[in-house]
């Protein structure tokens, strides 16, 4: 009966074709929240950091680094990359002494949102090509997310000067 | 925090991956944290308390070198029962994108997965002719160290990402501690005697051994009781046969030397040369040297030049030049405070690479990870569902 190898070889083209589609939509569906995830804490590291900076330029620095760390804590999503940008300007042009407290939080906060920024970034490249692929785009998979955007800052790590006497 | 390290090369072979996982594993543990480092290894093979076995490892040529590595149905329902029994916060994977443990455990495992990039090698050959598993296996990874910064430069030039640059550790500790060989370094005083060192395999033209051997021909000669100390893998006639006849006294050869007598050979010379002509990615060697106290005199290579804070660490010279290695050598051995002044300067760039302060940095990296990923490591079904 030649009838039935077509309708088991299309049976069998069908489940494989639909496994790999779930299989899909299931990889652009993890790619996509993992991106979101990594904004959220982005974005929780960049408060974190502000915050950090204010408290220091209250004491001691002045008011330039406060007006920046008031700007970037206030920044609207269109301003906000300059903002950080121009904090991470300002926290460079100041002396910080890793053996005081408050300088060791901006400095720690700095690390810590380097890291963050480098994660975010890396999971956007991957949720981005995902979404891009033509397959992806055709069927429309991952609509309910919006398109995952970088959030483009310079490295915000601060580097303290290490204090080695001269050879 | 709980914490499972996958390393991919079995323990019964030493290794720069075997002894960083190790290390890595024992600051962490000192920290305060529970760590599992899974890797394969003989059924009988004494092991660390830490260590858990997937399974005999099998020799396989890779890369251009022997690597004993475990792959397999048995090794995946080995590594998915250790992931769902550690009940980890993160999975730590080094090597990923080598054929092995480490691979299968990405491809397992969901959730917060940091992977270390070692080598600087490009993508295998294996991996090359299938792009969509290695595309699969970095789209599971959340945050990604290098060792080094070609090996950094490689994931960003290669693969499409970055990587968090976090340079190997040293256990400083293992360094300082050890007593030297009997009758090591011997006499050292203006104008004659000293004792030199060089470790690694001496036949391999970028470690750069002609050029030390070059200079102590030349030194040997106005120098009495100078002397050369060697160790490494290789045959000891390729060491002694371009050597002139009657200064191969003053060259003593230990052969390959185990971790323990390598802290102490290093503390046995005056000055540890580093004649490397190029491809060294960090420079393991001299972060070890500077924790045994001993001066090094290396070449200006990016790498050296790096460790060694641009030189205030160490001697730097012209790579390749052994006039000016030589002159280097004669410098340190007559000048004693100059020693002394590198030394200290030394102990505390190594103080930047000890294992504790390493593993810390290490642990923020696994905070971003956490934070970026939902809930713990869990065992998924291979190829799963998303």
């Amino acid at each position: 009966m030649p009838g039935m190898w077509w309708v088991v070889s299309a049976t069998l083209a069908v489940a494989l074709v639909a496994a790999y589609l779930v299989w899909t939509a299931g990889r652009v569906e993890r790619l996509q929240s993992r991106a979101e995830l990594a904004a959220r804490a982005l974005d929780a590291h960049l408060l974190r950091r502000a915050a950090a900076a204010a408290v220091l330029a209250e004491r001691r620095y002045g008011v330039e680094l406060y007006a920046a760390a008031r700007i970037a804590l206030d920044a609207g999503p269109e301003e906000r990359e300059a903002a950080e940008n121009d904090l991470t300007r300002q926290l460079r042009t100041v002396r910080l002494d890793p053996s005081d407290p408050e300088c060791e939080a901006v400095i720690a906060a700095s690390r810590r949102l380097a890291l963050a920024r480098q994660v975010h970034t890396d999971l956007v490249r991957d949720a981005r090509s995902a979404r891009s692929r033509p397959l992806v785009r055709l069927l429309r998979m991952g609509r309910r997310h919006a398109w995952p955007r970088y959030f483009d800052i310079d490295d915000p790590t601060l580097t303290v000067p290490v204090d080695v006497p001269a050879g | 925090m709980r914490i499972g390290i996958v390393c991919p090369y079995s323990f019964d072979v030493p290794g720069g991956v075997q002894n960083h996982v190790m290390d890595l594993a024992e600051a962490l543990i000192g920290l305060g944290h529970e760590v599992s480092v899974l890797a394969p290894a003989d059924e009988d093979a004494p092991l660390p308390p830490y260590v858990v076995s997937a399974g005999r490892a099998v020799p396989l040529p890779y890369n251009g070198s022997v690597a004993r590595i475990a792959f397999g149905p048995v090794s995946t329902a080995r590594v998915r029962r250790w992931i769902t029994r550690g009940d980890f916060d993160v999975l730590h994977v080094h090597e990923p994108l080598t054929l092995s443990l480490s691979m299968v455990a990405v491809l397992c495992a969901r959730g917060p997965v940091v992977a270390t990039f070692h080598t600087a090698m490009t993508r295998s050959r294996v991996l090359a002719a299938a792009q969509g598993v290695l595309q699969i296996v970095l789209e599971r990874i959340t945050a990604r160290i290098a060792v080094s910064a070609l090996a950094r430069k490689v994931q960003v030039e290669h693969m499409d990402g970055g990587a968090v640059e976090i340079p190997n550790g040293v256990a400083v500790a293992k360094f300082t501690g050890t007593q030297p060989l009997p009758d090591w370094p011997g006499e050292c005083a203006p104008g004659r005697g000293g004792t030199l060192g060089f470790l690694g395999r001496f036949t391999e033209a970028r470690k750069g051994f002609p050029v030390l051997r070059d200079a102590f021909v030349a030194l040997a000669r106005e120098r009495p009781g100078l002397r050369l100390l060697v160790a490494g893998p290789g045959d000891p006639d390729d060491l002694y046969d371009p050597l002139p006849a009657d200064l191969r006294d003053r060259v003593t050869f230990l052969g390959l030397v185990s971790e323990e007598d390598k802290a102490r050979m290093l503390r046995s010379v005056h000055l540890y040369v580093a004649p490397n002509t190029g491809g060294e990615s960090f420079g393991m060697i001299l972060t070890e040297a500077l924790a045994a106290g001993t001066t090094v005199v290396a070449s200006d290579l990016d790498a050296f030049r790096r460790v060694l804070d641009g030189g205030r660490a160490g001697r730097l010279f012209r790579t390749g030049d052994p006039a000016a290695l030589r002159s280097a050598l004669v410098e340190l051995l007559d000048d004693p405070a100059h020693r002394a002044a590198l030394t200290a300067c030394g102990d505390q760039v190594v103080a930047n690479f000890d294992w504790p302060v390493v593993a810390r940095r290490v642990l923020e990296v696994y905070a971003a990870a956490i934070e970026a990923t939902d809930g713990r490591v869990i065992d998924q079904e291979w190829v799963g569902l998303g």
